[in-house]
C-alpha cells in the first residue's frame, strides 16, 4: 500500500514539471495536458482573449530587462509569463504598439495582467498534477 | 475598443471567468463567484473614478 502510494507521488510529481512547462508556454495547456480540457479550455480562452485584446489596443511588447527601469522590467515579466503568444507577437512585429494610441495603456494592462494570470494558472497546473486539486 | 466602460466591463469578464474557475469547483458556483466578481470590479473602478473626479490629472 505504501509502495503504491510512493509510485503515485512519484507519477504525479514526473507529471508536474511538463505540466507547468506547458502552462508557461500557452495559458491552459497545462491543464489540457493533465486531462483537464474544460479547465484547460477556459484559462486558453479567457487569457489568450485578454492578450489578443491587449495587442489589438496596442499594447507595447517590449523585452526590458535591466534594473535601471524596475517597473518596466516587471511589467516585461508579466508579458512574458504568457509564453509562446507573446514571443510570437514579437516576431509578428506588434513589439513596439502605439504609444499614442487612446487605448495604449489598456492594452498594457491586458496583456500584463494575462500574464500575471497565467502565472496563477501555472500554479494551479502545479497542484493539479501533485494531486492538491481537482 | 475606445469606450473606457465596455474595455473595463471586458477586462472585468475575462479576469473573472478566471479567477472563478481557479477558486471554485464546481459549476453553480464558479458562475455565482464569476458574476459577484464582475461587480466587484466594475463597481469598485466607477466609485475609484468618482472619488477621483475632483482632483486635477
Amino acid at each position: 500500500m505504501d509502495r503504491e502510494r510512493i509510485i503515485v507521488g512519484e507519477r504525479r510529481a514526473a507529471a508536474a514539471i511538463p505540466a507547468c512547462l506547458f502552462a508557461w508556454l500557452l495559458p491552459g495547456a497545462g491543464h489540457l495536458y493533465l486531462g483537464r480540457i474544460g479547465k484547460g479550455l477556459v484559462f486558453l480562452g479567457a487569457i489568450g482573449a485578454l492578450f489578443v485584446l491587449g495587442v489589438i489596443m496596442d499594447a507595447g511588447l517590449q523585452m526590458h530587462l535591466g534594473f535601471d527601469d524596475p517597473l518596466a522590467l516587471l511589467r516585461s515579466l508579466a508579458q512574458m509569463a504568457l509564453g509562446v503568444p507573446y514571443f510570437l507577437a514579437r516576431a509578428l512585429g506588434f513589439e513596439a504598439g502605439r504609444v499614442t494610441s487612446v487605448t495604449y495603456e489598456y492594452g498594457n494592462t491586458f496583456t500584463e495582467v494575462g500574464g500575471l494570470l497565467n502565472v496563477l494558472v501555472i500554479l494551479d497546473a502545479y497542484d493539479v498534477a501533485v494531486g492538491r486539486k481537482r | 475598443m475606445a469606450s473606457h466602460l465596455l474595455a473595463l466591463v471586458v477586462f472585468s469578464v475575462l479576469a473573472s471567468v478566471v479567477f472563478a474557475t481557479l477558486l471554485r469547483d464546481d459549476r453553480k458556483s464558479r458562475v455565482r463567484f464569476a458574476l459577484m466578481t464582475v461587480g466587484a470590479f466594475v463597481l469598485s473602478a466607477v466609485v475609484v473614478g468618482w472619488l477621483m473626479y475632483p482632483f486635477p490629472s
